[in-house]
């Protein structure tokens, strides 16, 4: 899940034609100074950061000419917001506002959900600690979609009525539509603003996306979150954006233990194992089901045996139904081999049963410290052999 | 007896002229499924192992009695896809497309539902009845290595160790009634409860056993089943994941669903209900067939 920047979240509102008040992204100064031809009157200054709560956090400000606009964006340009370093900011037509609410679409667990409330503007987690009952939250019929009148129900039991509430209502169902069109896995608008004319107005908008739906997105940016700055991490995120095939991931922690595992259940199952067991995982992995491009492998691979912190590595997997088991191990074999791993100080104990196992012992038969355990060793038992092992291995580092 | 397939059953492939859908389907009919033919748009009138290849799941319906559909489509197909087989009649679809957009899988899901259409998956690797079929790649070549003849019904989120628990109790001399790899994406269409139902009203089946892991409420679910006695045959379950409780909220470690942080349950969270509830939880593999032993099931 990533969640998109407010100017990427309103242009593609807007481009289903709800009511988004007109907007300009300023890079630099120069750029907002120069927003006044294009976007006259009253503007807020926004810093784009994909984060809820910046009004609070103090990333918002009112402008009007172009030296107003030129100093909120310098005093923006550069400032840490929770965390997010501000390298452009939003400058928006300021609305005139009668009425403020909020909304937000989202999955609770496996179910979309509407959650509405006529208390607005405001950070939607107080508003419901002081008063539960002022946030309405309803389950969405995905297959019957969010008809203008199941709106209305949906304001009238958060309390809005009179000429607002149809209006509010027919916005709200069109907003469940872009919620779907999107692939948005959260789609909250706060404030959802009513002005000074009764127009409906989206003021605040934040939309988080489901990565899986990428290849139907061409608007959304290439990279939606930042890279990591851990080397190794950040190696198999490219790895994982640039090379055909399943899934690679790859985040680092603080033990000593390198876990090769194919992600999914039995990689949640060894992490815990490992743990209970006194010994301290240096990573999490999800690697691809094997196929004939190892790169993606060979990149986790790369990352788990380039960890200085690592003294021991566990390669575990599930008992091969379908792949093959040598592809795996000539991809470990190469890896060693090209980072100079001297296994006589960094054990290794690999538990990989199925297709070309002869093939793959072999291969590791050569390797001294290798413990390719025999068929029929259970996942505890080499979790339990690793850790063992690496509270015997000599403390010096990997690479 | 068995639960969703049993000798029977009768299947279409979806997306049979793809390798992996002619490696497995080669594999179920070894078996002995009784795949009865495959749909592949644009490739009508051709065959694959023998077996004829149809343009729509209509041609494919009309000219065969068809219980069940395995897809093999891409991620962006199984929308369509799904829609297809339920338009055809079909009344359970498996799909193994994993990385589904979840507003997709959410929309075949409900309608399914709606329609009283069994979906297993997304993101399965199948469902095997030993002795009597399997759909999908489940057992691989060898699938009594895994599956023997028996009473224990499985339900588990992760394909892999669905295998693992199989070798385990298998040591133990225990064998399976039927084993379902739900999926284990956050969407699924059946969910770990309606397996657990059915294997409750299945008189083959005299314990079940489970495999969950952090987030989504399915555990939670067959907890809320046995507490107030809807399922009264000894349930034994292993939940992965309690490490993730160690570090930041949000980080997905594993399977799409095994994300905490969105207001659902860690692993310790989902082993407390379930052992409250009257749930056997198990805390490695291999103390599955002990817990077997101890609730009275016999292998």
């Amino acid at each position: 899940m990533s969640a998109l920047t407010e100017d990427v979240t309103k242009a593609q509102l807007a481009a289903r034609g709800l009511p988004v008040p007109p907007g300009i992204v300023a890079r630099s100064v120069q750029d907002a100074r120069g927003s006044v031809t294009a976007l006259a009157g009253d503007v807020v200054v926004k810093a784009l950061v994909p984060i809820g709560g910046r009004g609070k956090a103090g990333a918002i400000r009112i402008a009007q000419d172009a030296d107003a606009r030129a100093d909120a964006t310098a005093s923006l340009l550069g400032s840490d917001v929770r965390g997010h370093s501000v390298s452009a900011v939003y400058l928006e037509a300021k609305v005139d506002i009668a009425a403020e609410y909020f909304l937000c679409f989202t999955f609770r667990g496996d179910r979309p959900e509407v959650l509405a409330s006529t208390q607005g503007g405001i950070d939607i987690e107080e508003v419901v600690r002081a008063n539960p009952d002022a946030c309405v939250t309803a389950p969405l019929d995905v297959v019957a979609g969010l008809a203008p009148w199941d709106a209305m129900e949906i304001w009238l039991r958060a309390g809005l009525s009179g000429p607002a509430l149809p209006a509010v209502a027919a916005v709200t169902s069109r907003l469940y539509d872009a919620f779907r069109t999107c692939d948005a896995l959260t789609l909250e608008i706060n404030p959802l603003v009513v002005d000074r004319n009764g127009d409906v107005r989206i003021v605040g908008a934040m939309m988080a996306i489901d990565d899986a739906a990428a290849y139907r997105h061409p608007e959304w940016p290439s990279s939606t979150a930042g890279l990591s700055p851990n080397p190794r991490e950040r190696a198999v995120e490219i790895a994982n954006a640039t090379r055909a095939g399943g899934e690679a991931r790859y985040v680092e922690l603080d033990g000593d233990i390198g876990l090769l595992v194919g992600g999914g259940g039995a990689g949640l199952y060894i992490h815990d194992l490992v743990l209970e067991l006194g010994g301290r995982p240096a990573n999490h992995c999800v690697t691809p089901p094997t196929s004939a491009d190892d790169a993606k492998l060979k990149a986790v691979l790369r990352a788990i045996f380039g960890n200085p912190r690592v003294r021991g590595v566990l390669i575990g997997f599930n008992f091969a139904q379908m792949a093959r088991t040598d592809i795996r191990v000539r991809a470990l074999v190469e890896v060693i081999d090209e980072l100079g791993v001297d296994t006589s100080r960094v054990p290794v104990v690999i538990r990989l049963f199925g297709a070309g196992e002869e093939t793959s012992r072999a291969l590791t038969s050569g390797l001294p410290n290798v413990h390719y355990v025999p068929r029929g060793t259970t996942l505890a038992d080499a979790a339990a052999l690793i850790v063992r092992l690496t509270a015997a291995a000599p403390q010096a580092s990997a690479a | 007896m068995s639960i969703l397939i049993d000798a029977s059953t009768t299947a279409m492939v979806q997306g049979i002229t793809g390798a992996q859908a002619r490696f497995d389907t080669q594999w179920c009919l070894e078996y002995g499924s009784r795949i009865v033919g495959g749909v592949s748009p644009g490739k009508g009138g051709s065959m694959v192992h023998g077996l004829p290849v149809y343009d729509t799941m209509a041609r494919a319906c009309a000219a065969h009695e068809v219980d069940a559909s395995i897809l093999y489509v891409s991620a962006a197909r199984v929308k369509d896809a799904v829609l297809e087989a339920i338009a055809a009649g079909v009344r359970l679809v498996v799909v193994t497309a994993e990385h589904v957009p979840v507003h997709d899988a959410a929309f075949v899901a409900a309608l399914a539902r709606q329609r009283g259409v069994r979906l297993v998956g997304c993101n399965t690797n199948g469902l095997i009845s030993p002795g009597r079929s399997k759909l999908g790649g489940v057992g691989g070549m060898r699938p009594d290595d895994l599956y023997p003849i028996g009473g224990i019904g499985i339900c588990s989120r992760s394909g892999g160790m669905m295998a693992e628990i199989g070798l385990a109790l298998k040591a133990a001399g225990y064998g399976v009634s039927t084993s379902v790899a739900m999926g284990g994406d956050v969407v699924t269409g059946m969910r770990m409860a309606d397996y657990v139902r059915l294997f409750q009203d299945d008189p083959d089946t005299h314990a079940i056993v489970l495999f969950g892991e952090p987030g989504t409420s399915n555990e939670e679910e067959v907890a809320e089943l046995v507490r107030t006695g809807i399922v009264t045959k000894p349930v034994v379950a292993l939940i992965a994941g309690q490490f993730q409780e160690r570090y930041s909220a949000g980080q997905s470690f594993g399977h799409a669903a095994a994300i905490i942080g969105d207001g659902n349950g860690s692993a310790s969270l989902k082993r407390q209900r379930l052992r409250d509830a009257g749930v056997s939880v198990a805390h490695a593999l291999e103390d599955i067939p002990r817990w077997l032993e101890e609730r009275g099931v016999p292998p």
